[in-house]
């Protein structure tokens, strides 16, 4: 077909309209260096592949399962967890109660890390981002009444991830419940935790064997488990665009099917139970295209290792609604943005949903808000209609169109991570991990000149918002109750039986045997966490992050001519002629949260508007981020707090700072700090708190007033 | 800022970290005032200083410079040692800001509180760098820090700067595809005194043992710059601290040759020498540059040169001509 018979006639329509302006000057460059015209039509489609497919057969565009929602819908799954096992306990039973279909368990830092909660680096962290687990004890109290043989239950854990999986397996064991029952997923994705969250313990060899492991062991084991969770949902929180997020993703996945492949597995084996993880943003079709094209990619490089099995090539995926979206100005907005980006993802063809609360960008989920995020997704399912038809959107001419862009795009990307060596040896490389942050400093770019524009932030702002409801807060209680436990644990065990398990696990991650079966007996004379962790950690070591940090992406993205950067500028050169140096900020993240997109995206942009800035390793104490301050003598030190662990390692941090002689040095703090928390913090010596959404320009302003004293 | 010298010096001698860094502060000022406060420090401190190792490093960006120290580093104060560190981070050309973040590369001898880690920006002027860091190593051996290291970016001007004040430079190395020496001057070559393959382990060990021969033969065509020395190239994994005594031992081998064969007070006395002098033409510059005549013909000249209206060394030697006035 050639173009519609009518389409100069529509175009000399459109033109008129334009009052003088070309037709072309409608057109939009996404950010992922895709052009979207106006209109589309059925000439978009000529010499495209793969849009007059079916679903539930090759290349699976239309979705992996024949009958999708019209058989049966999404699995409703809410991620939680917080302070102690038998808090989220009650929260998870009241869920499932009220309509919600599996489990996922969402773990402190402390856990993801390895620590038990008496380690002191983690006593900010315990129970805050996530339930406590310490032993397979809590882990029995966390399932208690939730029966494991019917419940399938996914875990976020990438760091401990055989003591958790083992512990999760010893719980089952002890509530009489076989391996081969047990249904679920693990995500088990450690590469991503190199590029964006950083919840890694080991370095990226051992880790990958570990990986290995599971993957092994569960094949033979927990033929209904998945393995592991492929997922692109922390890069798009880390700033990554749709074609960045869906081009590492199935790369990462490549890189652990030949993990599982060198290991000696057979690709049909484990391929089926491999699952991905997909972050959705509030870009609706571009993100419905980019589901679709995840699907393709995954089937069409999947051929390479000839599985038999069609399971084997077939994208399988969990969603999740941007957490990052979400803002804590007019906060109720929330609920309407988490609800297009869950559209967005079933209008996609997700296999089961995690829905935000629009309250995260404050603090914890209430029960409450919960209810509402659950309710989100129910409303879709049981009023709106929607899920009659497979694929509704299988043959737009636009959304086909995007679909195939992404899938060029995407794959320009995958052959580049490829020629590297695959992505294992691109992330050594830093290429993936600078691409993403330079897309978060463009967003951010984009945001603070109100390009990309955020209602309540950088548009429709409210004078004097006062927030009206209830907010979760974690008790300070709950690091006692968990260290009381630990005592009790080791008091009470066999401490021989204990130390023999521990020593054999050592052995293995020396000389070679699967590192999740030699975990089992440890776990089960009530080894913990931290020990099972530390066994490994003798032979593997642990890992140190290579932290580098793009600059100029923020300011191009500005151009050069925009005023509130030259005034900025200006500035920060008055400031050097007056003070003899320029502005020094270090900025830190404390405690075990690695989320550093916040940390990078302010390094770079403070650095490209004429400050010095010094960026503190991750994981770092106040007392070790007070003493990086006065090495360096910097005028102010930024931290930044996305886990609610601002209440106590801030204000630690201005004690240290007092302790080391560097009373002068300004304190600010920035991140998910809700607004009732900031008086806290003032009566505590911070000079500025910076909510989510305050532009770099705001806020970097409001630092230099604090700073920019008399010299 | 406190404008008595006292304040700093007593501070620094008492190896307070904070004194120690404030000091430094003004060194790096672009305040005259702060630099004349900070030129009274280091002159009082002076009798203090020159009991450290000076180890200059610098190597190819991705050559692993930041985990070497962090490993020779931690090994040196396990040994006993107290460490600083004085790394050399460029500023962008455009907004004349940077981010200093190689101590996230550092992690544990940052924390180490026989460790003092200083990035400093580059801020544009090679000179500029030159007199912070020699004035701030000094400030350091004051302080009490016995093994100063002085880190640099690599392939740029300022490691034969920084060549000039160490008593030993080390340039790191990787076993990269290709042509060797590809990306490494042969400037930064004629002033090692060692060359170190970094990341020998594992699959690349083979290749960092070829690498380590050819930067042998390579090393064999140069003349040596000191007759008691001939530069060594050794092999080491930061990474799995495999080889780094051997490195520190290789450090003291050399000390020890150039103080038997007298070379090594020669060589410093000469690097004072040098350093005046490098002072006189950083003080005749910045003097010519702010003399008032100067100042009010030099744009005149510049836009001259570029209507083509006067030669560039007609200009010159118009401008000149004030310094004999």
């Amino acid at each position: 077909m050639a173009t519609h018979p009518e389409y100069a006639q529509w175009q000399e329509l459109a033109t008129k309209l334009m009052k003088g302006k070309p037709l072309d000057s409608l057109d939009w460059q996404t950010p992922e260096g895709i052009t979207v015209k106006p209109l589309y039509t059925a000439e978009d489609l000529e010499g495209l592949e793969n849009t007059n497919t079916l679903p539930g057969l090759a290349p699976y565009a239309r979705g992996p399962m024949a009958t999708m929602y019209a058989g049966r819908p999404w699995t409703i799954r809410q991620y939680a967890g917080f302070s102690t096992a038998a808090e989220s306990n009650k929260f998870y039973r009241n869920a499932l109660a009220a309509g919600q279909k599996g489990l996922s368990v969402a773990f402190d830092l402390a856990t993801h890390r390895g620590y038990d909660s008496d380690h002191p680096r983690v006593t900010g962290d315990v129970g805050k981002a996530g339930v406590a687990i310490d032993s397979v004890e809590d882990m029995k109290i966390l399932f208690d009444g939730i029966p494991l043989d019917k419940m399938s239950v996914s875990m976020t854990m990438n760091g401990a991830v055989i003591p958790i999986l083992a512990s999760y397996i010893v719980a089952a064991e002890e509530q009489g419940v076989a391996h081969e029952q047990l249904t679920g997923t693990i995500q088990n994705d450690i590469l991503k935790e190199y590029l964006t969250r950083n919840t890694f313990i080991y370095p990226p060899t051992p880790s990958m064997r570990i990986v290995a492991d599971i993957i092994g062991f569960c094949s033979h084991n927990m033929p209904r488990y998945n393995t592991i969770s492929i997922s692109g949902y922390h890069m798009m929180e880390a700033g990554a665009n749709s074609v960045l997020q869906v081009a590492f993703t199935i790369a990462d996945g490549l890189e652990y099917v030949r993990t599982a492949l060198k290991a000696g597995m057979d690709i049909d084996d484990f391929a089926p139970r491999l699952s991905f993880f997909f972050g959705i943003g509030m870009n609706f079709f571009m993100d419905i295209a980019m589901l679709r094209a995840a699907r393709l990619l995954w089937y069409q490089l999947m051929r390479q290792f000839n599985p038999k099995n069609p399971r084997s090539s077939m994208l399988r995926t969990h969603c999740q609604t941007s957490g990052w979206s979400l803002t804590e100005q007019d906060p109720y907005n929330n609920i309407i943005r988490t609800t297009l980006e869950a559209l967005t993802s079933v209008l996609g063809g997700t296999q089961s949903l995690h829905t935000n609360s629009f309250d995260e960008a404050i603090g914890l989920p209430t029960d409450f808000s919960a209810r509402i995020a659950r309710n989100t997704q129910i409303i879709i399912q049981e009023e709106s209609e929607v899920c009659h038809v497979i694929d509704p959107l299988g043959g737009s001419y636009y959304v086909e169109s995007l679909t195939s862009s992404i899938v060029a795009e995407a794959m320009k990307i995958i052959d580049e991570v490829e020629e590297l060596g695959g992505m294992a040896k691109a992330i050594e490389s830093g290429m993936p991990k600078m691409r993403i942050e330079e897309s978060a400093a463009r967003k951010q770019a984009r945001i603070d000149q109100g390009l990309d524009v955020i209602v309540g932030v950088n548009k429709y702002k409210i004078k004097d918002e006062k927030i009206d409801f209830e907010i979760r807060e974690v008790p300070a209680s709950v690091r006692d109750d968990q260290v009381a436990r630990l005592t009790q644990i080791r008091a009470t065990r066999d401490n021989a039986q204990v130390e023999k398990t521990l020593a054999e696990l050592t052995r293995v991650a020396r000389e070679g045997g699967n590192l999740l079966e030699a975990a089992l007996p440890a776990i089960r004379a009530r080894a913990t966490v931290g020990e099972v962790s530390d066994a490994m950690e003798q032979v593997f070591g642990r890992y140190v992050a290579n932290t580098r940090c793009i600059s100029g992406a923020y300011a191009s993205e500005f151009g050069t001519e925009s005023e509130s950067l030259v005034l900025l500028r200006k500035r920060t050169e008055e400031f050097l002629k007056k003070h003899g140096r320029r502005p020094r900020m270090l900025v830190t993240k404390m405690g075990q949260d690695g989320h550093d997109r916040g940390i990078k995206v302010i390094a770079s942009a403070y650095a490209d508007l004429g400050f010095d800035v010094d960026i503190g390793p991750l994981f770092q104490t106040p007392r070790e981020a007070a003493k990086m301050a006065i090495e360096n003598d910097v005028h102010v030190v930024g931290a930044s707090s996305l886990t609610a662990g601002h209440k106590t390692l801030v204000p630690n941090l201005v004690e240290e700072l007092k302790k080391q002689g560097g009373t002068d040095i300004k304190v600010v703090a920035g991140g998910v700090i809700p607004p009732k928390d900031y008086d806290y913090l003032y009566k505590r010596g911070v000079q500025a708190v910076f909510g989510p959404g305050t532009s770099v320009i705001d806020s970097a302003n409001r630092t230099l007033d604090l700073i920019d004293e008399p010299a | 800022m406190h404008n008595q010298p006292d304040y700093y010096i007593q501070g620094v001698l008492a190896a307070n970290r904070l004194m120690l860094s404030r000091t430094i502060t003004l060194i790096e000022s672009g305040l005259p005032a702060h630099q004349e406060l900070a030129a009274t420090i280091i002159e009082r401190l002076l009798p203090h200083t020159g009991k450290a190792v000076r180890l200059g490093i610098t190597g190819v960006p991705g050559a692993g410079k930041s985990t070497f120290i962090e490993s020779f580093g931690t090994m040196l104060t396990d040994l006993g040692h107290r460490v600083a560190v004085l790394a050399i981070d460029p500023s962008s050309a455009r907004s004349g800001g940077s981010v200093l973040g190689d101590k996230t590369r550092m992690q544990e001898l940052s924390i180490n509180d026989h460790a003092f880690i200083r990035p400093s920006p580059s801020g544009g002027t090679l000179g500029g760098v030159a007199r912070k860091t020699r004035e701030t190593m000094l400030a350091c051996e004051a302080a009490g820090f016995d093994v100063i290291i002085i880190e640099t970016v690599g392939v740029g001007q300022s490691e034969t700067a920084v060549a000039s004040m160490v008593d030993f430079f080390l340039v790191l190395m990787i076993a990269g595809a290709g042509d060797e020496l590809q990306g490494i001057k042969k400037g930064i070559l004629e002033v090692a005194d060692t060359i170190v393959i970094n990341k020998a382990d594992g699959d690349n060990l083979m290749r960092a043992e070829r690498a380590r021969r050819e930067y042998e033969t390579a090393l064999h065509i140069l003349t040596p710059a000191s007759a008691n020395w001939t530069p060594r190239v050794l092999t080491c994994s930061a990474l799995k601290k495999i080889g780094l005594s051997e490195i520190w031992e290789t450090v003291a081998d050399h000390h020890k040759a150039l103080k038997t064969a007298g070379e090594f007070d020669a060589k410093r006395r000469k690097q004072a020498q040098d350093w005046m002098y490098f002072l006189l033409e950083e003080g005749l510059k910045s003097w010519f540059f702010s003399h008032p005549d100067i100042k009010d013909n030099l744009p005149r000249l510049r836009s001259a040169i570029h209507n083509q209206e006067i030669s560039p060394t007609a200009a010159a030697g118009q401008l000149l001509s004030h310094l004999s006035r």
